[in-house]
């Protein structure tokens, strides 16, 4: 549904954010924090975080910092808010599917009944 | 929007059909399996449960706490706790649903009270590192 809730269901992706929490941390000391993890495999979830808006990076020479982005992750009303109005669109499809046959066949007879009034 | 110390989620929608059929749709299982969750157990009444099973898992548990038919529908709302973690506990959030009706057609209002508090600051000290999976659970509904 969210990039950022996607991101966030990862262990080792929140791993990086508690790490990151509350001040820069360059990539390199990242990945030495997951020894059984490729240098590879480390980048791509920090990508996959910069990519969800959740880290800020810049560059720093040629180290690459890395901290958590306070706004990234939305709260619990904004989440439920948006449930809320994917639900009920469909709810709106489905009540308005059960009676739109009957209400087609009426509007036919109005329309029925309006012509025959006419001269 | 907030109510007191907690967050109101209000929403609003014209529906083209009859108050009658609406209602149907929050107190029919069968029905209400069409627009949430994959299976649901439903007992319009009020104390009745209200629980409806997401298809990957997460379960909202509720309770109906008053029903005037086709115009006004109150539950309980929670998630189930999964690892003893719960997004929401069950009993802590209230939906408020009125039904009024508008020609042949329906205005349907929503209330979600109780929601805790918005700031993601009150995540991140309430350890959101726990709280976040559960939301994301959900989400994939």
């Amino acid at each position: 549904m969210d990039e950022a809730l996607r991101a966030v269901a990862d262990p080792t992706r929140r791993a990086i954010l508690r790490l990151v929490r509350d001040h820069e941390v360059a990539a390199g000391e990242i990945a030495s924090s997951f020894p059984t993890m490729s240098r590879p495999a480390v980048s791509q979830h920090l990508r996959v975080l910069n990519e969800a808006g959740l880290v800020d990076v810049r560059a720093d020479g040629n180290r690459r910092l890395y901290r958590l982005r306070p706004d990234g992750l939305r709260d619990a009303a904004s989440f439920v808010e948006e449930l809320w109005s994917d639900r009920l669109a469909q709810l709106k499809t489905a009540a308005e599917q059960e009676e739109w046959p009957a209400r087609t066949r009426a509007e036919h007879r109005a329309r029925r009944a309006a012509d025959q009034e006419e001269p | 929007m907030t109510d007191g110390d907690t967050e109101v989620v209000e929403q609003t929608l014209r529906i083209e059909a009859a108050p009658e059929t609406v209602w149907r749709f929050w107190t029919d299982p069968e029905r209400l399996a069409r627009w949430w969750g994959a299976r649901s157990e439903l007992l319009p009444r009020p104390g009745g449960a209200f629980v409806v099973e997401m298809s990957d898992g997460p379960v909202m548990r509720g309770e109906f706490v008053e029903l005037v038919p086709y115009e006004r529908l109150v539950f309980t709302f929670g998630w189930e706790p999964v690892d003893g973690e719960s997004l929401l506990e069950p009993g802590s959030t209230r939906v408020e649903v009125t039904l009024t009706p508008d020609g042949a057609d329906t205005i349907l209002t929503l209330r979600h009270r109780g929601l805790p508090p918005g700031e993601t600051t009150e995540l991140h000290r309430s350890g959101w590192a726990q709280f976040l999976p559960r939301l994301a659970d959900a989400a994939h509904t």
